[in-house]
């Protein structure tokens, strides 16, 4: 409202002062009034007006696999040296991000805004870089098949290695001729040293609070982003101001962060990068004698401060020219990453090398780069409406210079179409382009010699180096579409994907890395945006926001299902946070039990030792957990076609984090464990989706009953796996209650009762969960689920409302178990029925069978039996822990509730509802054995229209 | 910093050429530039995503570097 003043005002001012081509002018302003209400008109033009919203955004990451190793490998039959393909058979890295924020405005002149973001990745990224046929890759357990070529099942990482050289430092193989029994050398080309990491998740929050006046604007703000291994603390301060009747807009931002680093190095590659006598970043790797996990930990901090500068070039056309400056100091190294060294003693040359073939032994190195970073940018940016097609057409140019020799150039370009009816669609294409770091080499090589007295090969390392793909020079072009759609009722959704390619050979002038360092990825995401101010004005009246606590039952933020639609046509949308841990005493049942007793017991899975060596298959653990935290966040769509019915679509987005522990009497440290013992396990991304019709069984002003039948759509993923213990191969499954779906259709009914009398309000709900299949793709099924609650509200005032609930929960425990992971059969023998099949007796000189050749049975079936018995000892290795048994999983639980409910009552927040309510356990009998629970919370926000 | 000067040269020049060049705009013709495809950042939450997909991946710092993201180490 109080913009419109502001317009009749301006025109008003306008008209007192005509300008001279009066008619013109009068009708031109009769023609545009309309316009001018259109919102963020008087803003100034390039800083729409943020009206009130709330915003979900959810992404998927993915990249394409990297180009195979092809290694030289000699068949065992002929001698003759060829390349054979390793497979590469790990998965590229994925990420899939949800982002929540809500902007809000606190007072006429105060606004504040929220975000929340949550990512979760995993999978195989390059550590390093090598000669292909250099040992940094190595092969793992060859064997060979009758006719002697060789099997391959694939490569491990960081091992110490050699090479040949030319006198360049190029990278040579060896190829040896077995008819001449010569050795040639050809040129080798570089390839990545692959290395996969298990699911990680990362956390960020984030607030603004602005104040605006007039022709300004301040805002601060701050944040934190949490990651296992990167903990950052930010804070920024930002100042707008429009100049020449809004015309000129200058935007100044300053920002600092701090960051910790925390990172546990990986043991395996830890042998082969750090010893006693050349130690990297001494003062910030703590080595823990116990558990031998050596920790880097370090800090570093960012400034950075930008400069935009926005102008009103005509009626439709708009300049942003900007610069900034980051200035970085501390820590500022990748720790997973990893340089090869080829070091070069000409003492100790092999005799008989032809002239310009140089040998090189090579080790890896943690990467070292300079302590301090300054960065500069400078972007520029036109945006010029297109009157005939109703479009705009952004074009950018970003040009980045930075102290380490790093100059890159960024040329964007958008076309925002307008289709009409409130859609648009949006290509864009974009071209980037860097030079290498002064200190980046895809390898090094140097010159080295044994140290005099331990003989030790000492390396003449630089002071910096580097073998990180993002320091290399290359070009990357990538290209996307965004479609959105804006609703009458201020909803909007947009969806959007892009393409990219990094390609050495898009390097602007050339000169880039080889192409070993190509990769791409795609990026999908899909965001509804929520206009609450436009809600409130609402189209249709907006029935169910409006309703107070004086016509609806107070419903605990726990309870799902529990409400309908009023009548047709409504609409609501709302968003459910769920958090739930375990943690304390390990349970069998429902007592509580010693470590001892679960170590001896809880583990049916798994195997034991006997004091004299004897294996069983009967349940030790070796592996614990302290505590277990799971948070869901689900969006509820509502509609109502008629009356009776309201269909609701739930799209859920989890996260799980489980820190373990290896008990102090099983701790081996000479074993390079990693994958289950170093550290917790998190897993995150797209849960199940639930699809659900509640149907009106009985209205009456205070008495409700309706049914809920839906299904839950196995979204997601249940073949979450881990990076393995000891070499770098996925392997074996996460905990089942680590998956982030059930992996089948779920039948889910319900039903609920809701009454309402004065301030009192009550309700009874029976619900369940019916897993429609025996097992999904990794072999199992989660236990089937029923529950009750009971509760009764009061309300305290009539915008807020106190619940009490009692709840009773039974769940059954897992059917199935998860498929034989067979990560480990290549290191396995194998029994060949040929190698059973032979005579007794054979002539002594020649070797031809004396007697009958048949097939020795008995050998054989040891030979198969010992096989088989391996597989079943690696299995029972693969689940160390209670939660990897599919009997410790369900029991009977029975909690209390306490919850508030809220609905703003006035204001442009108005009919906003949430509800909060702490879940208190009061018995639990767990199946097998199991950690016990602690409370959980849920939130809920909901909006109808 | 030898690169700098000029590229600061040169917006200066830009934007002192275009403050005086440039015809105003009155309030009333301002219906184009109002329009949501006009906004310097059209999809501020795709964006905001882009960014960091960027910043993970390549060496130049964005427009806002120090703001969070994380390590992005991988």
């Amino acid at each position: 409202m109080q913009r419109k003043g502001a317009v009749v005002a301006v025109i008003k001012k306008s008209s007192s002062h005509p300008c001279r081509d009066d008619a013109a002018n009068l009708s031109l302003k009769a023609l545009t009034a309309a316009a001018l209400i259109l919102p963020g008109l008087f803003q100034s033009t390039a800083h729409a007006a943020e009206e009130d919203s709330i915003d979900f955004q959810y992404s998927h990451y993915q990249e394409g696999k990297r180009e195979g190793i092809n290694r030289l490998m000699t068949n065992s039959v002929t001698g003759i040296s060829s390349k054979y393909a390793i497979p590469n058979n790990r998965n590229p890295i994925e990420v899939d991000s949800l982002h929540g924020s809500a902007r809000i405005t606190l007072t006429d002149r105060i606004k504040f805004a929220f975000n929340y973001t949550e990512d979760t990745w995993s999978g195989a990224t390059p550590i390093g870089s090598a000669p292909e046929q250099s040992n940094a890759n190595s092969v793992k357990g060859t064997t060979f098949r009758d006719d002697g070529t060789p099997i391959l099942t694939g490569a491990s990482p960081y091992a110490t290695t050699t090479t040949y050289l030319d006198i360049k430092g190029n990278p040579l193989y060896q190829v040896f001729d077995p008819s001449t029994g010569q050795a040639s050398y050809r040129k080798d080309r570089t390839m990545h040293v692959m290395s996969y990491a298990s699911p990680e998740t990362r956390k960020q929050g984030d607030f603004k609070l602005g104040y605006e006046w007039d022709k300004a604007t301040l805002n601060i703000g701050g944040g934190i982003s949490l990651e296992r291994d990167y903990e950052s603390r930010f804070v920024n301060l930002g100042g707008r101001m429009d100049f020449n009747h809004k015309q000129t807009t200058v935007n100044l931002g300053l920002s600092y962060t701090n960051s910790d680093i925390n990172a546990v190095l990986d043991p395996v590659g830890f042998g082969y990068f750090h010893n006693s006598t050349d130690t990297q970043h001494k003062d910030l790797i703590d080595t823990n004698p116990i558990t031998n996990r050596h920790t880097l930990s370090s800090n570093r901090q960012d400034w950075a401060t930008h400069l935009n500068l926005t102008q009103v070039i005509n009626k439709d056309a708009l300049l942003e020219l900007g610069m900034g400056y980051t200035r970085s100091t501390g820590f500022l190294e990748n720790p997973y990453k990893i340089s090869w060294f080829f070091g070069v003693d000409p003492a100790t040359q092999p005799f008989g090398l032809p002239d310009g073939v140089i040998f090189a032994s090579g080790r890896p190195f943690m990467e070292q780069r300079p302590d301090v970073r300054n960065q500069w940018n400078w972007t520029a940016r036109w945006v010029q409406y297109m009157e005939s097609m109703d479009a705009a057409l952004h074009l950018d140019y970003q040009f980045a210079h930075d102290d380490w020799g790093i100059n890159a150039h960024t040329f964007a370009a958008d076309w925002v179409q307008s289709l009409g009816d409130g859609w648009s669609v949006t290509p864009r294409v974009r071209y980037y382009s860097q030079e290498a770091a002064d200190f980046y080499k895809s390898s090094f090589s140097v010159s080295a010699s044994p140290d005099p007295i331990t003989y030790i090969i000492q390396y003449a390392l630089p002071d910096n180096f580097s073998s990180d793909q993002r320091l290399s020079g290359y070009g990357a072009l990538s290209g996307g579409l965004t479609v959105s759609k804006q609703f009458v009722k201020g909803i909007g959704l947009e969806a959007g994907f892009e393409y990219y390619t990094h390609q050495s050979g898009l390097k602007l002038s050339g000169g880039g890395e080889q192409a070993f360092a190509d990769f791409d990825y795609w990026v999908a995401n899909a965001a509804l945006k929520v206009n609450l101010s436009a809600l409130g004005q609402g189209v249709s009246g907006g029935s169910y926001s409006h309703a107070s606590h004086d016509d609806h039952p107070a419903i605990p933020a726990g309870v799902l299902f529990a409400h309908t639609l009023n009548k047709a046509d409504d609409t609501m949308i709302g968003y459910r946070y769920m958090h739930n841990q375990q943690v304390g005493d390990f349970l069998h049942g429902d007592k509580a039990v010693s470590e001892q007793q679960i170590l001896a017991n809880g583990c049916p899975e798994s195997t034991r030792y006997d004091a004299d060596g004897t294996l069983h298959f009967d349940g030790g653990c070796s592996l614990l957990f302290r505590d277990m935290t799971m948070s869901m966040h689900m969006l509820e769509f509502m509609y109502a076609p008629t009356d009776w019915l309201t269909l609701m679509l739930m799209p859920q987005f989890m996260d799980m984090k489980m820190d373990l522990y290896q008990p102090s009497n099983l701790i081996d440290p000479s074993a390079h464990t990693f994958g289950h013992t170093t550290h917790g396990h998190e897993a995150g991304g797209i849960g199940d989706t639930g699809m659900y019709a509640l149907v009106k069984l009985f209205d009456t002003p205070q008495h409700h009953i309706h049914a809920s039948i839906g299904v839950s759509v196995p979204t997601g993923d249940v073949g979450i796996k881990l990076k393995e213990r000891t070499k770098d191969l996925d392997s074996a499954y996460i905990h089942y209650g680590m998956q982030l779906g059930s992996g089948i259709w779920d039948f889910k009914p319900s039903l609920t009762y809701t009454g309402k009398a004065n301030e009192w309000s009550w309700g009874v709900q029976v619900g369940g969960t019916k897993r429609l299949e025996n097992s999904n793709k990794s072999g199992y099924a989660l236990g089937d689920l029923f529950d009750t609650s009971i509760w009764g509200g009061y309300d305290l005032t009539h915008w807020l409302s106190a619940t009490v609930r009692a709840t009773y929960t039974w769940q059954g425990s897992i059917k199935g178990r998860y498929a034989r992971s067979t990560h480990k059969d290549n290191q396995l023998p194998t029994c060949n029925i040929a190698d059973f099949t032979y005579a007794d007796v054979v002539d002594p000189y020649t070797g031809d069978p004396i007697t009958q050749i048949y097939l020795h049975q008995a050998e054989y079936n040891t030979c198969l039996a010992i096989i088989e018995n391996a597989k079943r000892q690696n299995d029972a290795n693969d689940r160390p822990s209670p939660a990897d048994a599919p009997s410790n999983y369900g029991g009977h639980y029975v909690d209390i509730g306490f919850g508030l409910s809220a609905t703003v009552p006035s204001g442009s927040l108005a009919g906003n509802k949430l509800s909060f309510e702490w879940l208190q356990p009061v018995y639990t009998n767990v199946n097998g054995y199991q950690l016990d629970r602690d409370g959980a919370l849920s939130f809920t926000w909901s909006y109808g229209f | 910093m030898a690169l700098s000067k000029p590229f600061l040269g040169l917006s200066i020049c830009l934007t002192l050429l275009c403050l005086v060049a440039c015809a105003p705009v009155q309030p009333w013709e301002r219906g184009n530039l109002a329009k949501p495809q006009m906004a310097l950042d059209p999809y501020p939450l795709q964006s905001s995503l882009r960014a960091h997909n960027y910043g993970s991946r390549e060496a130049a710092a964005g427009g806002n570097a120090a703001q969070g993201g994380g390590c992005g180490c991988y």
